[in-house]
């Protein structure tokens, strides 16, 4: 049967030749040179293919904080479901993860368990803030024991605002993230969901 | 045996938060378990001294994300003894079948999360959402919020609830019975789940009694207790439901409780809406001039989806002088050393998701 092709998932084949193909014409190959140009043509490709491939498989951290992480369970029931478009690989060590989800507010007992965590994780690691009290504190900004924003204590790559966000947000954040990591300006506008997703 | 210890936590894959437990195990065998608890405090009864009387329901309503609107609810009753103000009778209505839709909501998100506990038994985590879904989606568009509503207000509700509420209420209460009703073929009949739960956990009426815990955890060891039936509060009182009670004490006994009163939930929403009348139920704005004789002390209690929750309030002219909160689940926390002294450690989480604890609240 033929299946209708969506445009923001390629297929994986196809993305990688058209990838290894460009790159090839990016940097040609002289003749005479091919010997001490090939391992330069090679580490390029696989620069462009390890890129491609980290953007697409990223395995988010199953750990929760708060109120977000009920929103954060809702992005992997049945209705919004984020593993059909591959963000959902929760993994319940951070050994194993590429993106961390802070949500819920950070208290100051907190903060050096989270950083632990983000120490452990393997090289490139990425911080997604979701929420308001991840980002600056949310309504517990004026308390003595939160810290107003988890940017305060790790690198924040993307930050997802509402109170909680929605599920839909955290795709949003995810695809952001993505942009990032492949090199595009966050929020391209190719690259926003497809319209039918936000009918159910 | 030598014993040894385990941390466990705060961070760990389970659904219940940060909580971290210190466990001493005799081979695999728990001996004793310490919960230390703290790392979601916030101050929340500090801050609201700080805030106006209705700027509080966005804190109190974060301290059990699970439910939020029964927070809410509870807080603002609070308010209105303190001001002497009655609720409108079409809002009495709304409100219990919020407060309904809310418990259902609960407890098919503990569902969903407690048998993902006993190892990834998947299908009732999507099953459960599936089905809570639904109810949030009502409650959103009823409030404008998926998971915090505050739409309740002094005397009524914010708005008036939409013109295709009833008819919706009563389409999610049928698909909501009808979905619930297939859970006892995937979880009674799978032996995994009967395995790790039938005689697992056991809490002791005594016992129970002796730690003062709530809610369904209370009633499945054998004590019929239930704010709606023994204080009424709204109208509970003119409407005909079943407190479900069960005599074991076991993980079994509390999701068979908890089930049950999903399906009394039901019973109640069609009930309230067979009978809601047509009116006014829009409150008082938020502006709001505290009580202007003596402050007397303002005591509340209500059933919520964990057990009795309690709110003790001296108000002030402005703002509450002093709020302090009973939590269930803290309360509910305390007996899970007791319920799980002698198991194996693997039973710990089974034991402790069937205890349906949220840290926000138990930290405040």
């Amino acid at each position: 049967m033929e299946h209708e092709q969506d445009e923001r998932l390629p297929n994986a084949e196809e993305e990688m030749t058209r990838i290894m193909e460009e790159a090839s014409k990016k940097y040609k190959v002289e003749n005479n040179v091919m010997f001490a140009k090939l391992s330069d043509v090679i580490g390029h490709m696989s620069k462009d293919v390890v890129k491609w491939s980290r953007e697409k498989s990223l395995w988010p951290m199953q750990f929760g904080l708060a109120c977000c992480a009920m929103e954060m369970m809702a992005f992997g029931s049945p209705r919004i479901d984020g593993e059909r478009k591959g963000y959902l690989m929760f993994r319940g060590t951070p050994r194993q993860c590429d993106v961390m989800i802070v949500a819920g507010w950070v208290t100051k007992s907190m903060i050096p368990r989270i950083k632990r965590l983000y120490e452990q994780m393997p090289d490139p690691k990425y911080v997604i803030a979701y929420g308001e009290c991840a980002t600056s504190g949310g309504p517990w900004w004026e308390s003595y024991n939160i810290i107003q924003g988890i940017d305060q204590v790790i690198p924040v790559d993307v930050y997802a605002i509402g109170c909680p966000p929605k599920p839909e947000n955290l795709f949003a954040a995810f695809i952001k993230l993505q942009d990032k990591i492949g090199g595009r300006s966050a929020g391209d506008t190719k690259r926003t969901l497809s319209p039918g997703m936000w009918k159910h | 045996m030598t014993i040894m210890r385990i941390n466990v936590g705060p961070i760990h894959p389970s659904t219940h938060g940060v909580l971290k437990l210190v466990v001493d195990v005799d081979g695999d065998r728990i001996e004793n378990i310490t919960p230390k608890i703290g790392f979601l405090h916030r101050g929340v009864e500090k801050l609201m001294e700080t805030r106006s009387y209705m700027q509080n329901p966005v804190y109190t309503e974060k301290l059990d994300y699970i439910a939020p609107l029964a927070w809410d609810e509870l807080y603002v009753s609070a308010v209105e003894v303190a001001l002497g103000k009655e609720v409108k009778e079409a809002a009495q209505y709304a409100r219990v079948i919020l407060l309904e839709f809310q418990r259902i909501a609960s407890h098919l998100l503990w569902l969903g999360t407690f048998a993902n506990d006993l190892g990834q038994l998947f299908t009732s985590f999507m099953w459960a959402f599936r089905e809570r879904d639904i109810v949030i989606r009502f409650l959103e568009d009823i409030s404008g919020s998926r998971m915090f509503y505050v739409n309740m207000r002094v005397g009524g509700l914010d708005k008036q609830l939409p013109a295709d509420f009833r008819e919706r209420a009563y389409g999610i209460a049928d698909y909501i019975e009808e979905k619930v009703l297939q859970y006892p073929d995937m979880l009674d009949s799978n032996s995994v789940f009967m395995e790790r739960t039938r005689g697992v956990g056991i809490i002791t009426r005594d016992n129970a009694i002796g730690l003062g815990v709530a809610g369904p955890v209370l009633r499945a060891s054998g004590v019929e207790e239930d704010v709606r039936k023994s204080a009424p509060y709204y109208i509970y009182d003119k409407i005909s439901f079943r407190t479900p009670v069960r005599s074991e004490g076991d993980s079994y006994a509390r999701y068979r409780i908890r089930y049950e009163e999903i399906i009394e939930s039901i019973n109640i929403i069609r009930q309230a809406l067979d009978s809601m009348p047509d009116g006014d139920m829009t409150g008082l704005p938020l502006k709001l001039i505290g009580p202007a004789a003596k402050p007397e002390t303002v005591v509340v209690s209500r059933e919520l989806p964990r057990g009795e929750g309690l709110i003790y309030m001296v108000p002030d002219k402005q703002k509450p002088y002093r709020v302090s909160l009973r939590s269930p689940a803290f309360i509910n926390l305390a007996a899970l050393s007791h319920a799980a002294k002698g198991l194996k450690f693997a039973d710990l989480f089974a034991v402790l998701g069937s205890l349906d604890v949220v840290m926000a609240e138990i930290d405040r």
